[in-house]
């Protein structure tokens, strides 16, 4: 069947969709391809409690006069920093989409 | 490549010419450092760099000036020999103030880097940001 006219508008008509050879069609949507959001969202997280560690071990350092370059911890702040805007960046954008989600009318 | 290799490399930079900046430090307090003709003439240290495996830049090592150094006429200095002799580095003080201002230029240039870096960053943060 085809609606070219509102296929053009994006809609695509409700029919089942035609799999390639060798595959079988799997019911609801437990189909899952490649690292799950919430694994990345958990491994952003790690990676940036180890570069603020990092940064506060060369702040103590800093502090104490055992700092033996000062951009060693000046760039570890530098990455602790931009880490930390890029997971809340991350953060907000998921939860942007989880408010969409729930604001969308049903029935 | 991991996401924050530009500083790291410019942190290699910056810690190559950090080393090649007291190099020339140590050199410039002991331009009139003077030893008697029995023993060896401070030894100028000479900063050898190399690309760095994983990016960047390493200190390969430090070479040194001929022990011999140069034979000074002093008579009046404590350390002279029964000749009037001393023994000054082998080094020449214009050449070391002009590698002193081309390792703070490196230094700066690696700092801009940095910063430029950051910038970039913050780019990248704001794609798709209302």
């Amino acid at each position: 069947m085809s609606v070219n006219a509102i296929e053009a508008l994006g809609f695509t008509p409700s029919v089942a969709p035609v799999m390639p050879a060798g595959t079988e069609a799997v019911n609801g949507s437990s189909q899952v391809t490649g690292a799950k959001f919430g694994d990345m969202l958990v491994e952003g997280l790690d990676h940036l409690e180890a570069v603020q560690d990092k940064s506060d071990r060369l702040a103590v350092q800093a502090a104490t006069g055992d700092l033996d370059d000062i951009h060693d911890y000046t760039i570890a702040a530098t990455e602790a920093s931009v880490t930390a805007q890029l997971t809340v960046a991350v953060r907000n954008r998921a939860m942007e989409a989880f408010n969409e989600i729930m604001r969308m009318p049903i029935g | 490549m991991g996401a924050f290799d530009t500083l790291r490399i410019a942190s290699s930079s910056l810690g190559a010419h950090q080393t090649w900046l007291d190099t020339l430090a140590s050199n410039i307090a002991n331009v009139n450092t003077v030893t008697s003709t029995d023993q060896d003439a401070f030894q100028a240290q000479m900063l050898i760099m190399r690309e760095s495996q994983g990016g960047g830049v390493e200190v390969a090592g430090i070479a040194v000036s001929d022990p011999a150094g140069r034979l000074v006429s002093d008579p009046s200095n404590p350390l002279a020999d029964a000749d009037g002799y001393v023994r000054a580095p082998e080094m020449d003080l214009s050449s070391q103030m002009t590698q002193l201002v081309m390792a703070q230029r490196g230094f700066q240039a690696a700092a801009q880097v940095t910063k430029d870096a950051q910038e970039t960053y913050g780019s990248a943060l704001q794609i798709g940001r209302a």
